[in-house]
């Protein structure tokens, strides 16, 4: 299949949407041709995902041109093992980690502390779930609301409900102890509440 | 059975919770509502947060359209400047054709007297004023660039770019350091019993040279004086340079005047306002000169090639002699050795004195500079340019692939390549004046040099691409479809580039667009590598 497919080829005889596998397995060959379809694919979420990740739409910008910059090199470590996508949104991840943790010259996005590990807080005092929210306009709301967290609380909370990943693996992107992701996750939703709560009054 | 707290539910509903342990939270939903209603809300927030952080990835792009070559030039901008371009196609031609008062004719930007005469002015003061401080700093400042980008060498991790690689290493082979002497002070003297073995670099208001240079001598000041002799080759940055002594090697002038009286034992390349060379002089080869008033009472060996406003030949030129200018006189005593050919304005302003000789023929032609395009010859070095240009770029495409590619999409940043060009094209030669004071920089600054000149040549490759992709938005991203995408853009640029003056300005954008988006990308691929 890698071989078989010359480029001109390709472009004509294209279907529609040319199965995923097949596409990445010619990125693996350097294809600039599959690599620009992997691009058209997926653009919009790994930029989604640094627009969530970064403050300004240009470092977004710049971390998501970096990661198909790079994806070149980097597909070929890809090993099949997880979805494509999910693979993407996590090398993507990891790019606008390393921007956050370059700006901080070096240092690591989240300090963990210890004593504060695990803490399970009552939840009785604590703002109830947000509900469903149909209209844009309050979509638009949340997710000011998210752009404005805290970075040790926007980063998981990102990776976790748009990238989707396991807090095992945000654990291991962030070098934090899982329980301690955890205890982000579940912190940073109780601050969103709060402040939602707060900006709707 | 106890409820469950709500960091446990949460887990539950994100999946993170053991299977043993997920069981039996689903054996306490079946019978306590409290908690069912809990993780069910949790679940709904869970589905809103996922849905509108999702919204943010189509809303944010839509506005945008986010393509490979993603761009902050929209058509409105592109209507805008073609809208200039087109009111200053029909705008210049009617200024042209005004008659400028002679009084403000140095107000001209296009004349090249007053031009020449600016640039040497604003050169000298800034190396009056600037150069007595820079000389005293420049150590220390040298020494810190070099540092740093020591530091940055070793501190980062560069990306196994070919084109970066090979720069660090001739950069590193270029820097054994030369048998080369530096003096600095107000006044630079070397007294008529001074010998001086090796290259002699002298900063100063002053540079006079009595004794004997070995070397070359390396000269910047307001005035430099070579009375004695040098054996090497003289390069001057001067307001004022006059040599009456021996200069055995060649000339290499960038100054307001030059005056030579004394012997040049090879050629004169020279950039200067007005160059003389006294009936005394003796050149041993050729003169190859821009300037605004060149007068010629001495002798020269071989051929003169000369651009200048003004040109007066009282002397002899041995073989050919070629100019092109303003206006030119030849007289009694003038004598050709082989060919005259002149290019001038008008015919009137050649005078050639009925006593003056031309051994060879005389070819005198009035330049029709209005109309170029009618000349094959030139249509022929247009093709020559942009074959050139195509070449160059397919060659950068194969070896730096990534880099060309990159370097093309940040042409569309637009302001920001702009105002990064603009000031990498004024900053660099600043910094290479810098780089030279401080000795151990000469090497670097030649090779800022190579890089500035070749940098410059490239940016219409990249702005060139660029353009082209604009316009044929090629799905693709192959090297047949970047190369086509070049040569739609050079065809653009190289059309546009006819438009009188507005051309000029055009091409000074393209290269600061150029210049920018190839340093920013420098910037950016000099940026360690993340690792995934």
């Amino acid at each position: 299949m890698a071989k078989g497919s010359q480029p001109g080829e390709a472009e004509t005889l294209r279907i529609e949407t040319p199965d995923l596998e097949s596409v990445i397995e010619r990125a693996r060959g350097h294809d600039t041709e599959a690599l620009a379809e992997i691009y058209r694919r997926y653009v919009r979420r790994v930029f989604g995902l640094c627009r969530c990740m970064l403050d300004s739409r240009e470092s977004a910008e710049d971390a998501t041109s970096e990661v198909f910059l790079k994806l070149q090199r980097s597909i070929g470590t890809y090993d099949g093992s997880i979805p494509f996508p999910r693979w993407l949104l996590r090398v993507a991840g990891n790019q606008c980690i390393d921007v956050l943790r370059r700006r901080q010259r070096g240092r690591k996005v989240i300090v963990e502390i210890e004593d504060e590990a695990v803490v399970i807080e009552p939840a009785s005092s604590e703002p109830s779930p947000v509900g469903a929210v149909i209209n844009t306009e309050e979509r638009v709301k949340v997710r000011d609301t998210i752009a404005r967290l805290p970075e040790n609380y926007r980063v998981p909370l990102v990776l976790r409900y748009y990238s989707e990943l396991s807090y095992d693996e945000i654990a291991q992107q962030l070098h934090l102890h899982r329980n301690y992701v955890a205890a982000l996750i579940y912190r940073a939703k109780q601050e969103l509440r709060r402040r939602l709560a707060h900006r709707s009054k | 059975m106890e409820c469950y707290p709500e960091q446990m539910c949460a887990l539950a509903v994100d999946g993170e919770l053991p299977p043993n342990e997920a069981q039996r939270l689903r054996d306490h939903l079946a019978t306590c509502e409290r908690c069912r209603k809990l993780v069910d809300a949790l679940r709904v927030e869970n589905r809103m947060l996922s849905e509108s952080l999702r919204e943010l990835s189509e809303e944010a792009i839509s506005g945008l359209s986010f393509a490979p070559q993603h761009r902050s030039w929209g058509w409105s901008d592109l209507a805008i400047v073609a809208a200039v371009l087109v009111l200053g196609w029909i705008v210049v031609p009617w200024i042209d054709g005004l008659s400028i008062p002679s009084a403000l004719e140095w107000l001209n930007p296009y004349s090249t007297d007053n031009l020449t005469n600016m640039v040497f002015n604003v050169s000298y003061y800034f190396a009056h004023g600037g150069i007595a401080m820079l000389a005293d700093y420049a150590t220390a400042v040298g020494g810190f660039f070099l540092l740093l980008g020591g530091a940055l060498l070793l501190g980062r991790r560069w990306r196994s770019h070919v084109g970066l690689c090979l720069l660090t290493v001739l950069l590193s082979l270029s820097l054994p350091s030369f048998a080369l002497e530096r003096r600095h002070s107000e006044f630079v003297t070397v007294p008529a019993n001074e010998t001086v073995d090796d290259t002699l670099l002298a900063v100063g208001n002053t540079v006079r040279v009595e004794g004997v240079v070995n070397g070359d001598l390396l000269a910047f000041g307001r005035i430099v004086e070579v009375r004695g002799s040098v054996k090497g080759d003289l390069v001057s940055f001067a307001k004022r340079t006059v040599v009456s002594g021996t200069v055995e090697g060649r000339i290499y002038d960038f100054s307001q005047s030059l005056d030579l009286d004394g012997e040049l034992g090879h050629s004169l390349y020279g950039w200067v306002q007005s160059l003389r060379v006294n009936d005394r002089a003796q050149v041993g080869e050729g003169i190859v000169a821009g300037a605004g008033d060149v007068s010629l009472e001495g002798n020269v060996k071989r051929s003169a090639t000369i651009f200048a406003g003004n040109t007066d030949i009282s002397g002899a030129v041995g073989r050919d002699l070629t100019m092109t200018g303003g206006s030119l006189t030849l007289t009694d005593t003038a004598r050709i050795g082989g060919d005259l050919s002149a290019r001038v304005r008008h015919l009137k302003d050649v005078h050639i004195a009925d006593g003056a000789t031309v051994a060879g023929k005389r070819d005198i032609q009035v330049r029709v500079r209005k109309n170029p395009f009618m000349r094959p010859r030139y249509y022929f070095h247009q093709a020559v340019w942009l074959a050139g240009a195509m070449l160059v770029g397919w060659l950068g495409l194969l070896l730096f692939p990534g880099f060309f590619q990159a370097t093309t999409q940040l042409v569309g940043s637009g302001w920001r390549s702009l105002g990064l060009g603009l000031g990498v094209l004024a900053g660099v030669p600043v910094a290479m004046v810098v780089a030279v004071i401080t000795l151990v920089g000469i090497p670097v600054s030649l090779m800022l040099l190579v890089t500035y000149l070749a940098a410059i040549y490239l940016a219409k490759v990249w702005v060139g691409a660029f353009l082209g992709r604009i316009i044929l938005r090629p799905t693709g991203t192959t090297t047949g479809d970047w190369l086509l995408s070049l040569l739609v853009g050079l065809l653009i640029l190289t059309i546009l580039g006819f438009i009188p003056y507005l051309g000029g300005l055009i091409r000074l954008v393209v290269i600061c667009l150029g210049l920018g988006a190839f340093v920013w990308e420098l910037y950016r691929a000099s940026r360690p590598v993340m690792t995934v």
